[in-house]
């Protein structure tokens, strides 16, 4: 039976969407073989620690993030940092585990990640790794906010996923594609959007919360220079 | 011009560090107001994607911290030039640290911009955005491609547009040179 590390990246720990998502496709990983996985978050300190040293010594590591300002959040990159050691490994014939990622991000289009999950294909070169996929998701917020129902066919299609990791050693394409919905907008949509955005109902979300937090009448303070009026 | 650099580099004792040194001299030199903020003696608490900047202090992190300087600093420059040595193929985790806590400087509104989601605009105007890149052993081509395309992301998601790239590898004052062109 293979070995699975299964590590949140979320700056969030344990109560975030990185994680709701990774859990599926680690109950995916055992409904298709796999050991039951070793989860660590490394937004705490034992378990970055833990995750530096377990790296070496899984059959299988998934990585997941949520896209902070377009790449991977600093605690990622601090992780990644500390694996520069293993670069150096590998070249010396020391085997390195088969990477698998997950990002997830607040944006709708799947284009917004695109970049980061380059650059994760190329990590998994840099340190010798077998190359699974980059699961890619928009919407991640909304995981938080939406019924666990509401989620059914995704969290169906990340399951799928994992099996595909512990049978394969890689996620299938179709499933990949499904997961990362819309792509980018078509001209279409954009337009019809450009309209909607300007709709209370859209922005209810962020809306909400300011209210209930006290901050609506602050909601467009801009502490450190003119403000933007439109 | 303003020119705010927000120095990545984690070590104190780098080749890079006297690069930006002798970079920053020249384009004093020039004229323009050089701000830089050495990030690894900040105290940046790093994001937590609390959303209180978003939604309970809106504008400002919740965990006031040095971040406020680093905000205050880049929205008040014409220019805001980010720097770090590439490490396992991108910039450092320090430059990354403060750039996730730099959300506080945009609202969390939706917007269609150039047919993309993005997130409205907090400030009236927002620097131009540069990068500079140290490189030393194990990055190559491809690795300086990859991270100019994300943080290309992240300036146009910050209003705003990469008007230079450079790499380390020519003499600082080259370099000074073209930034003083753009800036």
């Amino acid at each position: 039976m293979k070995s699975l590390l299964l590590l949140n990246g979320s700056p969030r720990g344990e109560r975030s969407n990185s994680m709701k998502m990774l859990s599926r496709v680690g109950e995916g990983w055992v409904r298709g073989g796999g050991k039951a996985p070793e989860i660590l978050h490394l937004a705490s300190r034992p378990g970055f620690d833990r995750a530096v040293d377990a790296f070496s010594q899984a059959d299988v590591v998934l990585l997941g993030m949520p896209l902070y300002t377009d790449s991977m959040p600093a605690l990622v990159k601090a992780y990644i940092e500390a694996l520069a050691p293993r670069v150096a490994a590998a070249q010396s014939g020391s085997a390195n585990p088969t990477l698998a990622f997950v990002v997830q991000s607040g944006f709708p289009e799947a284009l917004h990640s695109r970049p980061l999950e380059r650059y994760l294909e190329k990590l998994a070169r840099r340190l010798g790794s077998p190359y699974a996929g980059t699961i890619v998701r928009g919407m991640g917020e909304s995981l938080q906010s939406m019924p666990d129902k509401a989620n059914k066919k995704l969290w169906a299609c990340l399951q799928t996923l994992g099996e595909q990791l512990a049978r394969e050693g890689r996620f299938g394409e179709t499933e990949l594609k499904a997961v990362a919905g819309t792509e980018r907008f078509s001209g279409f949509t954009a337009a019809l959007l450009s309209v909607a955005v300007k709709l209370p109902i859209v922005q209810f979300y962020w809306n909400s919360q300011l209210k209930k937090n006290g901050a609506w009448e602050r909601r467009f303070d801009a502490p450190y220079g003119p403000a933007f009026r439109p | 011009m303003r020119i705010t650099i927000l120095n990545g580099d984690p070590n104190p004792a780098s080749d890079f560090q006297n690069y930006l040194q002798t970079l920053s001299q020249r384009l004093a030199a020039f004229g323009h107001t050089i701000t830089q903020l050495d990030l690894a003696g900040l105290d940046l608490k790093g994001c937590s994607g609390c959303f209180g900047c978003w939604l309970k202090t809106p504008g400002v992190c919740a965990k006031r911290d040095d971040s406020e300087k680093v905000c205050r600093a880049a929205i008040s420059a014409d220019m805001l030039l980010l720097a770090s040595p590439l490490t396992m193929g991108f910039t450092s985790a320090l430059l990354k640290r403060a750039a996730d806590q730099m959300i506080q400087i945009i609202h969390p509104y939706f917007v269609i911009e150039g047919g993309e989601a993005h997130h409205r605009a907090r400030y009236a105007s927002y620097p131009k955005f540069g990068l500079l890149l140290g490189v030393g052993g194990g990055s190559d081509a491809e690795d300086i491609e990859i991270t100019t395309a994300m943080w290309k992301r992240m300036a146009r998601n910050m209003k705003s547009s990469m008007v230079f790239t450079a790499v380390a590898n020519r003499a600082p004052e080259e370099v000074a040179d073209e930034i003083a062109l753009v800036a």
